[in-house]
C-alpha cells in the first residue's frame, strides 16, 4: 500500500508539480496585491491626513478641472485615512488627495506585473486551457497533501538539523514544512479547487437554497432614461444610501451617466465574509432607492461560496489569515522543489530495488 | 476644391458603411472565464459614426465612445466601472455581428469573444 501511495505522490508531483509551484508562488504575491500595488505607486497612493475630507462634489470638480472636463465614471474611496481616493475616468484612474483635492496622477489601464501574477494564478495566463489546468492542479495539490501525510506518518519527522548540501536536508525540509503547513495547505488547496469548479459547486449548493423570492428592498423599478428637471448630487445619493445601512462604510460610487442610476457600494465591517456585497441603486432624479442588494440577503449557497473565497484569500480573519495564506503559498514551491530534489538524488544514489520503499 | 473632395470622400465612406443601427443582443465570454455575460447594445448610426450605449441589460447601459463603421467593420469603446471595453466586430450577416472584445482595467487586461444578433432595427 505504501509503495502505491508513494508512486501516486511522485506521479502527481511530476505531472502537476510545475503548475502547483506557479500557483503557490503567485498566490503568495497576490495575497498582498493591494499593498504591493500601493508600494509600487507610492507617490499616487499615500496622503497625509489634514483637515476635513472634501465632499465627492468638491473632489469631482477638482478632477474635472485637471482633466479638461472628462466625465467621471466612479469614485473609489480608501479604507484608511492615509491612502488616497481614486476617481475613475474613461482614460484611466486618477488618484486624489481627499483633503486638498490635489490630483496626484492618472494611471492608465493595462496589464502590469501584479496583474500578470493574478492571471497566472487564476488561469496560468493561458485562457480556457490554463483555467482548466489551474483548477485540476488544485485537485492534484489535495492528492499530494493527503498522500504526503500518509507517507510522513510512520516516522513523524519534523525537525531540520541545519542546512547541509545533501539529500537528508531536503528530506527533513520536505517533511517538516509539509507537516507544519499541512492544515493551511489543505485548506488553500480545497478552497482553490472549489473556486476552480465554482460552476459545479454552485449547482450542487443550489440545492441548499430556499426558493428564490424577491429579496428585501428589491423592486422591479428600472433606472429612468429620460432627462429630469433636477438631479440629486452625488453627496445626496451617498447620504440616501448611508441612511439605508447605518454603520456601513462607503467604498464606491458609480455615476448615473454610467449605468443609468447612482450605484453606491457599502461595506459592512461586521461581515468579513461578504461585507462588501452591499449595493444601493439610487434614482438620479427622485433620490428613490430603486433597488438594494445586501450581504445579509445572500442565499445560503452564495454565502458558502463567499466564505470559501474569503478563506482562500485569507480575508476571513483579516491580516493574520492573509499572512498565513501568504506563508503557506510560499511553502508550495519549496515543497515542489525539495520533493523534486529528493526524487532526483534518490534515483542517483539508491539501488533500483530500494526505490519505492519508505522515504 | 478641397471642400468638394472632402464631401465626396465623406459620402463615399457613408455609402460603404454597413447599416448597423438598432438593438443588438448577445453575449461575450472572456478567455479563461467561467461564464458568458449578456449584452444589449443600442446603436445609432450617422454615416460611419456610431453612438448609443451598451451594457448587460436594457436597464444598465453605458455610453459608447469612438464608435465607427467601416464597411462591415464595427468598432466602439465604453467604460463600465473600472473596466474599459474595446469592441472590434464584423458583420457576419445582415443581422449578426461577431468579433473580439479587449477588456482593460488597472493592472489587468483580458480578451473575449462577442456574438450579437439584431433584435430591433431603427
Amino acid at each position: 500500500m505504501r509503495k502505491i501511495i508513494l508512486q501516486v505522490h511522485l506521479l502527481v508531483a511530476l505531472i502537476a508539480g510545475a503548475f502547483i509551484a506557479v500557483l503557490g508562488a503567485t498566490g503568495s504575491v497576490i495575497a498582498f496585491e493591494p499593498e504591493l500595488d500601493r508600494l509600487t505607486h507610492a507617490h499616487l497612493s499615500y496622503v497625509s491626513p489634514s483637515g476635513r475630507v472634501l465632499t465627492l462634489q468638491e473632489i469631482g470638480d477638482a478632477v474635472s478641472r485637471k482633466s479638461g472636463g472628462e466625465p467621471i465614471v466612479a469614485y473609489l474611496l480608501s479604507e484608511s485615512p492615509d491612502i488616497s481616493w481614486e476617481v475613475v475616468l474613461p482614460r484611466g484612474i486618477a488618484s486624489v488627495n481627499q483633503y486638498t483635492g490635489e490630483v496626484l496622477g492618472v494611471r492608465t489601464r493595462g496589464q502590469s506585473a501584479l496583474g500578470f501574477a493574478r492571471e497566472l494564478h487564476v488561469r496560468l495566463a493561458s485562457g480556457d486551457a490554463g483555467r482548466n489546468i489551474a483548477k485540476w492542479s488544485g485537485v492534484a495539490t489535495l492528492i499530494s497533501v493527503t498522500s504526503g501525510l500518509y507517507l510522513w506518518w510512520p516516522a513523524k519527522r519534523m525537525r531540520i538539523r541545519g542546512f547541509r548540501r545533501n539529500r537528508s536536508f531536503w528530506f527533513e525540509l520536505h517533511n517538516s514544512a509539509g507537516i507544519f503547513l499541512l492544515v493551511p495547505l489543505f485548506v488553500l488547496a480545497a478552497t482553490g479547487a472549489v473556486i476552480g469548479f465554482e460552476d459545479q459547486a454552485s449547482r450542487l449548493l443550489g440545492k441548499l437554497n430556499r426558493p428564490h423570492t424577491i429579496r428585501s428592498g428589491e423592486t422591479a423599478t428600472s433606472p429612468r432614461t429620460m432627462p429630469c428637471a433636477a438631479e440629486i448630487t452625488t453627496d445626496q445619493a451617498v447620504a440616501i444610501a448611508r441612511a439605508q445601512m447605518p454603520g456601513a462604510v462607503l467604498y464606491r460610487v458609480q455615476m448615473p451617466r454610467y449605468g443609468g442610476a447612482y450605484r453606491v457600494s457599502l461595506d459592512d465591517p461586521q461581515d468579513r465574509v461578504a461585507g462588501a456585497r452591499n449595493l444601493m441603486v439610487i434614482d438620479r432624479c427622485s433620490g428613490d432607492v430603486i433597488s438594494s442588494s445586501r450581504s445579509s440577503d445572500l442565499l445560503l449557497a452564495e454565502r458558502i461560496l463567499a466564505a470559501n473565497e474569503a478563506i482562500h484569500t485569507g480575508e476571513v480573519l483579516g491580516m493574520p489569515s492573509r499572512i498565513l495564506a501568504c506563508l503557506t503559498s510560499v511553502a508550495v514551491p519549496v515543497q515542489v522543489i525539495s520533493g523534486l530534489l529528493l526524487w532526483l538524488r534518490r534515483r542517483k544514489i539508491m539501488p533500483t530495488a530500494e526505490r519505492g520503499g519508505v522515504v | 476644391m478641397k471642400t468638394i473632395i472632402s464631401v465626396v470622400v465623406l459620402l463615399a465612406a457613408s455609402a460603404l458603411a454597413g447599416d448597423v443601427a438598432g438593438t443588438w443582443t448577445g453575449t461575450f465570454k472572456a478567455s479563461g472565464g467561467d461564464h458568458t455575460v449578456p449584452q444589449v447594445v443600442i446603436l445609432k448610426q450617422d454615416g460611419n459614426k456610431l453612438t448609443g450605449s451598451a451594457g448587460p441589460q436594457v436597464q444598465e447601459q453605458y455610453p459608447i465612445e469612438n464608435g465607427k463603421v467601416d464597411g462591415d467593420h464595427v468598432t466602439f469603446e465604453l467604460t463600465s466601472g473600472e473596466w474599459r471595453f474595446s469592441y472590434d466586430l464584423r458583420l457576419a450577416a445582415k443581422d449578426e455581428m461577431k468579433g473580439d472584445l479587449a477588456l482593460k482595467s488597472i493592472n489587468n487586461s483580458r480578451t473575449a469573444t462577442v456574438s450579437l444578433k439584431r433584435t430591433k432595427r431603427d
